[in-house]
């Protein structure tokens, strides 16, 4: 089996140009000192913690430039709290996770790298209960555990960060926007498909291990795929995902009859009602 | 105590009929039920694109009207809100608009202050450290996520994580 992905490499580094050879074989390099780091990720190419800390924070602060904070205190305390709650059932309990509800009518939530999770005011105003709120975070959560926009960051940059990476400026770091891109636009790029489910299927159990009815994903998913395509406060989350009705099936696939005895809570008397 | 039971009621019908009346189609075959559980005892069986109307929303189940009779089919054999004609369906549109920020034509109502979030100004976005120290500030800690989740009574509950359908794992 390795020597099988061993062949494949060699393929691969044979047929690009040799620029790209060369970053390929510097990556590999970058994978073996990261992997001597304490805390170093274990994937090929893995950033450490802090690194990805760093990244997420840079992200964040870049949306928040975009769409700033709902000022009102009770609100993002009350999604602090329902977040933390979910990602406590994850493998990545101990991370510093931030959630927030952020100034715009449009439908979405945002995922960056190292635990921090926006969500729209426009999507907040769709819940009808805390089950659907621990739903879409749970959903958010989920890309942040399996490092999905960390992986299209080492895809799309195959650069040598190194040591550099951690050199804190104020006003953010030129290393990390130079990573990322210009802006916040990393996170209107889209994941393929297969992580979106991926997404939503691990989401589904998180938000069961947090003692919620599965259901408050889907019931969101209902709501949103009820939108029509051309409405403009939909555009960008239907650009980037798959319409809600394949996400749906998907999850009817996935979930099957699993659910149906385990109940939960919907706690729509708790649900913060957003001014 | 009788007074806090009431207004939990008035609440429930409130929440409930915010969805009543919304018709949507049965997207695949599936049982009609007499209670909302999988293994209630089924009433008819609903055909694929048959049309029902919501009543109620119970978790993964929606009790629904259909030409078969009433009962429980499950959300997921389902898809919302179907076109409608009629004064009634007119009222539902608008409905659903208010609740998404709409208007009924499709066009977005021009809210003040507000700004939209499209690739473009996502791309042109400045980085605001003031507010995101601001956001690191509302942080809960782990302990205080266990005490917001026991003043609900929720508690964990132990899963495995669901295999992609159709994978190996299945």
């Amino acid at each position: 089996m390795n020597h099988l992905i061993l062949k494949s490499l060699i393929l691969a580094g044979l047929c690009l140009p040799a620029a790209q050879a060369f970053d390929l074989g510097q990556e590999l390099r970058n994978a073996a000192r990261d992997l001597k780091k304490p805390g170093a990720a274990s994937s090929l190419g893995g950033y450490s913690e802090t690194e990805e800390v760093a990244i997420g924070r840079q992200i964040a602060g870049n949306l928040l430039g975009a769409s700033p904070l709902v000022p009102d205190k009770k609100l993002q305390k009350y999604v602090n709290n329902v977040g933390r709650w979910v990602a406590s059932q994850s493998e990545r309990a101990d991370l510093e996770w931030h959630f927030g509800v952020i100034e715009s009518n449009d439908i979405n939530a945002f995922a960056a790298p190292g635990g921090y999770i926006f969500m729209t005011r426009g999507l907040y105003k769709q819940l009808k209960d805390e089950s659907e709120l621990a739903g879409v975070l749970a959903h958010e959560i989920a890309h942040v555990i399996k490092k999905h926009h960390l992986k299209i960051l080492q895809q799309s940059r195959m650069v040598d960060l190194g040591g550099k990476l951690l050199g804190k400026q104020a006003g953010g770091n030129d290393n990390i926007r130079n990573l990322i891109g210009s802006g916040a636009e990393i996170v209107s790029r889209s994941l393929d498909k297969g992580a979106e489910f991926e997404a939503d299927r691990t989401g589904i159990v998180l938000a069961a291990r947090a003692g919620y009815n599965a259901y408050g994903l889907p019931g969101v998913l209902q709501q949103i795929g009820h939108s029509s395509a051309d409405d403009s406060s939909v555009a960008l989350l239907f650009k980037t995902h798959p319409h809600p009705d394949e996400r749906l099936a998907k999850l009817d696939d996935a979930m099957d009859s699993r659910f149906d005895g385990t109940g939960g809570k919907t706690l729509a008397q708790r649900l913060y009602k957003i001014r | 105590m009788q007074f806090k039971q009431m207004i939990i009621v008035a609440a429930l019908l409130v929440s409930a009929s915010a969805q009543a009346g919304e018709s949507a189609t049965t997207i695949k075959a599936d049982s009609l039920k007499a209670k909302p559980f999988s293994d209630a005892k089924v009433i008819a069986s609903l055909p694929v694109a048959t049309r029902v109307e919501i009543l109620k929303k119970e978790g993964g189940w929606y009790q629904v009207k259909s030409p078969q009779g009433s009962g429980w089919v499950r959300m997921l054999s389902l898809r919302r809100g179907e076109a409608r004609t009629g004064s009634s369906g007119s009222e539902l549109t608008g409905l659903a608009s208010l609740a998404s920020g709409r208007a009924g034509t499709g066009k977005v109502v021009a809210t003040t202050g507000i700004r939209g979030l499209n690739e473009e100004e996502l791309r042109a976005a400045q980085f605001d450290e003031k507010q995101v120290a601001l956001a690191e500030s509302y942080t809960t800690t782990r302990a205080e996520a266990q005490k917001f989740a026991a003043s609900a009574r929720l508690t964990p509950v132990q899963m495995n994580y669901l295999p992609e359908p159709g994978g190996s794992s299945k």
